[in-house]
Formats: C-alpha cells, sequence, structure tokens
C-alpha cells in the first residue's frame, strides 16, 4: 500500500480504463489533426485560426488536454514504479520515484494550463 | 519519456501558429528547415508506434492474441504497421 500511495486512483482497475478511455480520445484526436493537415496542405492562418476558434474544437482539444494529463499521468507513474525500484537504484529510490513523480506532476498541470490558455487566448 | 517531452514541442508550436499571423508564417517557415523536419518525424515515429501498439493493448483486452503464439505475431504486426506508417510520415514531411 505504501508504494501504492502515490497513483492516480489507488485502484489498479480504474487506472487501467482511465488509462484506456484516455487513449481512445487521444487516438481520435490525433487522427483529426493528422487527417486535418494532410487534408489541408496549403493551411493559412485565417484557417487554422478559424479552426482553433470554433467552440466544439475548442471542447475537443479540452477533452484531449485532460485525455492527456490522465494518460501521461498513468504512464509516468508506471515507469517510475517499474525501473526506479530500491532493487534497480538502491536505498534513494522512494525518494528518486517521489521527485520524478512530483516533476512529471508539475510538468503535466504546467502543460495543461499552458493549453487552456492557448484555447481560450486566441 | 520523448513524448512527455514533445508536447511541451507541440504546444509551443501551437501557441505561436495561432498567436498571430506573423507567428504563423514563422512556425511555418521553421518547419522548412531539415532539423525542425528531423524532430517532427522522431517525434511522429514515436507517436505512431505508441498508437499501433496501444490499439494492439485494446485488442488483447478483449482477449485475442493473448497465447504466446498470438503475442509473438501481434508483436511482429505492430512493428510492420509502425515501420510502414513511420515511413509513409516520412514521405509525408518531405
Amino acid at each position: 500500500m505504501v508504494t501504492n500511495v502515490t497513483n492516480f486512483s489507488r485502484s489498479g482497475l480504474y487506472d487501467w480504463m482511465a488509462q484506456r478511455v484516455s487513449a481512445v480520445v487521444l487516438a481520435a484526436y490525433f487522427l483529426f489533426l493528422i487527417g486535418y493537415l494532410i487534408a489541408n496542405p496549403g493551411l493559412d492562418y485565417a484557417q487554422w485560426h478559424a479552426l482553433f476558434s470554433a467552440q466544439w474544437m475548442r471542447i475537443f482539444s479540452l477533452l484531449a488536454l485532460v485525455a492527456l494529463s490522465v494518460h501521461a499521468w498513468v504512464g509516468m507513474w508506471t515507469i517510475s514504479t517499474d525501473y526506479l525500484t530500491s532493487m534497480a537504484i538502491g536505498k534513494w529510490a522512494t525518494g528518486v520515484r517521489f521527485l520524478f513523480q512530483a516533476v512529471c506532476g508539475i510538468a503535466m498541470f504546467t502543460f495543461f494550463v499552458w493549453g487552456v490558455q492557448i484555447l481560450w487566448g486566441i | 519519456m520523448i513524448l512527455f517531452v514533445g508536447v511541451a514541442v507541440l504546444l509551443l508550436a501551437l501557441d505561436v501558429s495561432l498567436s498571430s499571423v506573423e507567428g504563423f508564417e514563422e512556425v511555418k517557415a521553421y518547419l522548412g528547415s531539415p532539423l525542425a523536419k528531423l524532430v517532427v518525424w522522431a517525434l511522429l515515429s514515436a507517436l505512431l508506434y505508441h498508437l499501433v501498439a496501444g490499439v494492439r493493448h485494446l485488442v488483447m483486452d478483449t482477449g485475442h492474441g493473448e497465447t504466446l503464439e498470438g503475442g509473438k505475431l501481434g508483436s511482429k504486426i505492430v512493428l510492420a504497421v509502425s515501420a510502414v506508417l513511420i515511413v509513409l510520415a516520412g514521405v509525408w514531411i518531405w
């Protein structure tokens, strides 16, 4: 339980579900954006600006941003608990792992706020 | 990890490209440079591989390809499909 206390929901099953639901959202958003860029090779600012100003695109983007935060956290948490263990790196593992998770959490939160500013700043 | 850092690069590009006409042209011009193309290609490659491997996870969640043979076949399919997509991404970028 002690090593589990830093996970997203303190439930592996819930994390498992969150990872998959967020994955589907991110896949949809990625495929849409790539498809849009491929379909519009001569993209100009007005068109690009109009796309991200549309209400549905803001909602879609915000949804993707929330999904990204969840997905990245579950992923980084998993990496840290798989590899930053006392067996792999010694007795400071708990501190190192916590620090790594804190940095990831702060970075992800920064990405989220930045993303919201981009979406609502235009 | 690459994807995590890549998010910052993509957000920066989005931020500048949406800020103004000049910003948009700046990003467009920058994306024309060989180094930027390489970075975008590397990012897209990581993303595509992650996406394909993720889809395989979802397929396996439904109970398909969970045997040893199925697992080996699945990993080969993931590598093959990813390789094709990564090459296509390279063709698109250059």
